[in-house]
């Protein structure tokens, strides 16, 4: 087992390093961030432009930049930021951000498969009744609906004709006039979280229900299903324990592929409800061109898609026997 | 006299498909003595494997007993609870299924499954319980039962699976076994020694036991009794010896023609033209007409009953006694 994880870590690297070679040249040949910077003051002098443009180390041949960004990165160090706050190290900054972004995922997940597993299994027990019907089909419109979109309508309805939510953010800034919702500071960001954690967990929701189901559906066919109830066991246990365990393959594996690209997936949502995540954070440092934070966070997305992927093989093992890790 | 331990009648179990309603039982009539073995032969799709599972009510949807009495101890199970079904379920009538490659969980270990149906017929702790499953896999003759018992199914032969599977059934001694067809899918060798090791448990245990197979040589070794289904119906009841001996119905006969044999030394195998009909749409009349090398028109118009012509013999063609059928072992003493 441990000699299998240090191999698949081991693949790794040379993906790690495709992935970050591949983001590098991209970003560096997308545009000037110095042109970006210094375009709306017109009594700039080209002598502090070329100083500015040294002291970001870009007037460097392009595969020098990169061996110095990665000799940097095995220190750990990912650099600071062009334009945040004089010039913030990324890893603080991201640290900063990261704390919003994975509230908000991590509870809309939770409340995904907490909803998912019994209502896809439900659905599948009474395949092509009303009910089953209704689940299907709001599941596609879930699935079909982009996020931005549930979202800008959500915050439409909720946020701006009903107004029982706030239309975006993460707390309330207080001033003498506005104080946090209830007077409490968790209760305030609860109450901004809802919209975004609703409409993500039923984005993220659709897709899991419809895969319960169908992996249901064809688990419930099986002989061992006839055979747990020819044995006597009850309804309970035949679903919970013999169905489910087996129908949980392909769960596993969409819930796992959704936290590895959890960040990368963030931008759209973050943006629109104007979360202050990493997610909004790239998006930022992408129109900013803001190199070190876009490397930064192209990283930890690396970094956690690979982790994630680790972990859900790891977990199949766990799941189905059959399939060795070995 | 004997007590009769479940007594089938009428029974008809149809599925209501989207192409239409698939009559895969029509009206099948049987019984099992205390203390028998009783064989149900027929080809693929014959309704013998859904006679089964309709005995211990889990005819998977869209199937649905429509009509008809199941007879166990004098009580019919057509109008027990759910929940009174499970208590008898593997406790008093248990079932062995054809496969044993996909009739076990394949994410559980066998401990788990064994452990798990013992302790829910039997008010013991989870240790008596695990102690239990080892005497049973030493009754199914598992050597090693104490390292076999950790495994998966996936990591047993298929023959120690259905050992495994057939020690399932027994876990809680019941009265009467299902077995569907358990040897179909063994290698000839393992499924000697299956029959062998059925015969003795029987035995041992004092089940009755109904026997569900297409192979006419296995029903012959194991059965004391024998139904022939064609179609969802029942053709010929009669004993073991009178079936193969003195059938009194064309589609047994034609049957007992297409088994292979090196006593009758036929040079090609026969086999019995055309094929099982289409169960939404069957045939009128005898449901056996269009394949009878026997039909007469009438036989297309009225179906025949299932009437007893000696004393527990029964058949149900309308030509039963004018025929005078012999079988192809006719000449043939018996061993």
């Amino acid at each position: 087992m441990s000699r299998y994880i240090i191999r698949r870590l081991l693949y790794l690297i040379p993906l790690f390093l495709g992935i970050l070679i591949i983001v590098f040249v991209a970003t560096r040949i997308s545009g000037d961030p110095v042109r970006l910077m210094t375009g709306l003051n017109p009594h700039i002098t080209e002598e502090a432009k070329n100083n500015l443009i040294r002291y970001y180390g870009l007037d460097q041949p392009l595969y020098a930049q990169f061996f110095i960004y990665l000799s940097q990165l095995f220190q750990g160090n990912l650099g600071n930021s062009y334009v945040i706050r004089g010039g913030l190290e990324v890893t603080t900054l991201i640290g900063d951000y990261i704390g919003p972004t994975i509230l908000l995922q991590a509870s809309s997940m939770l409340f995904a498969l907490i909803i998912a597993i019994p209502v896809g299994i439900i659905s599948a027990k009474k395949r092509y009744s009303k009910l089953d019907v209704t689940v299907t089909t709001t599941s596609l419109l879930g699935t079909c609906i982009p996020v931005f979109y549930m979202g800008i309508i959500a915050i439409l309805i909720f946020g701006y004709f009903l107004g029982w939510f706030p239309a975006g953010g993460l707390i309330t800034q207080i001033s003498e006039t506005r104080g946090y919702f209830l007077g409490n500071q968790t209760m305030d960001i609860l109450w901004h979280m809802t919209i975004p954690t609703a409409v993500l967990t039923f984005a993220i929701l659709a897709p899991i229900v419809l895969l319960i189901r169908s992996s249901m559906l064809e688990v419930l066919k099986q002989d061992y299903i006839l055979a747990a109830r020819a044995s006597g066991l009850s309804e309970r246990v035949v679903i919970y324990k013999h169905a489910l365990r087996n129908a949980l393959i392909p769960v596993v594996t969409w819930v796992g592929i959704y936290f590895g690209g959890m960040l990368a997936g963030a931008p759209i949502t973050e943006t629109v409800f104007n979360w202050p995540g990493v997610g909004r954070l790239f998006v930022q440092a992408t129109n900013r061109l803001d190199f070190p934070v876009i490397m930064g966070i192209t990283v930890i997305i690396t970094i956690m898609t690979l982790f994630f992927n680790l972990i859900t093989d790891l977990t199949y093992g766990y799941i189905d026997p059959r399939i060795s890790v070995e | 006299m004997v007590k009769k331990i479940l007594k089938i009648e009428q029974l008809k179990t149809y599925f209501y498909t989207w192409a239409g309603i698939v009559k895969a039982v029509d009206g099948v009539s049987f019984e099992v003595n205390e203390g028998e073995t009783l064989g149900i032969v027929g080809e693929s799709g014959s309704g013998k494997s859904v006679t089964a599972l309709s005995i211990i009510r889990i005819v998977p949807s869209p199937g649905k007993i429509v009509e008809g009495k199941i007879i166990y101890k004098g009580e019919n199970l057509v109008e027990k609870k759910e929940k009174d079904l499970q208590d008898i379920r593997g406790k008093e009538i248990a079932y062995i299924f054809q496969d044993p490659a996909t009739s076990l969980n394949p994410v559980f270990t066998i401990a788990n499954q064994l452990v798990e149906v013992i302790l829910r017929h039997q008010k013991i702790s989870k240790k008596e319980a695990l102690e239990k499953a080892i005497e049973l896999f030493r009754l199914v003759e598992i050597p090693d039962p104490e390292i076999k018992i950790w495994n998966y199914p996936h990591q047993l032969s298929g023959g120690m699976k259905q050992r495994m599977a057939i020690a399932r059934a027994l876990a809680s001694q019941p009265n009467l076994l299902l077995a569907d067809e358990p040897t179909t899918n063994l290698d000839v060798t393992i499924q000697a020694q299956i029959l062998k090791l059925m015969k003795n448990l029987k035995k041992k245990l004092g089940m009755s036991m109904i026997f569900i197979t297409h192979d006419m040589g296995v029903v012959a070794d194991i059965a004391d009794r024998i139904t022939v289904l064609y179609a969802g119906r029942v053709c010929e009841t009669a004993d073991t010896k009178t079936i193969f001996y003195n059938p009194k119905h064309p589609y047994t006969q034609a049957l007992l023609t297409a088994v292979p044999s090196l006593i009758l030394k036929t040079e090609k195998l026969a086999v019995i033209p055309g094929s099982i009909p289409n169960l939404i749409k069957p045939p009128t009349g005898c449901r056996f007409h269009p394949r009878c090398e026997y039909a007469q028109k009438y036989c297309a118009e009225k179906i025949p009953d299932l009437i007893e012509i000696e004393p527990g013999h029964k058949v149900a063609c309308l030509r039963a006694t004018e025929l005078n059928l012999k079988s192809p072992l006719g000449g043939i003493k018996n061993k």
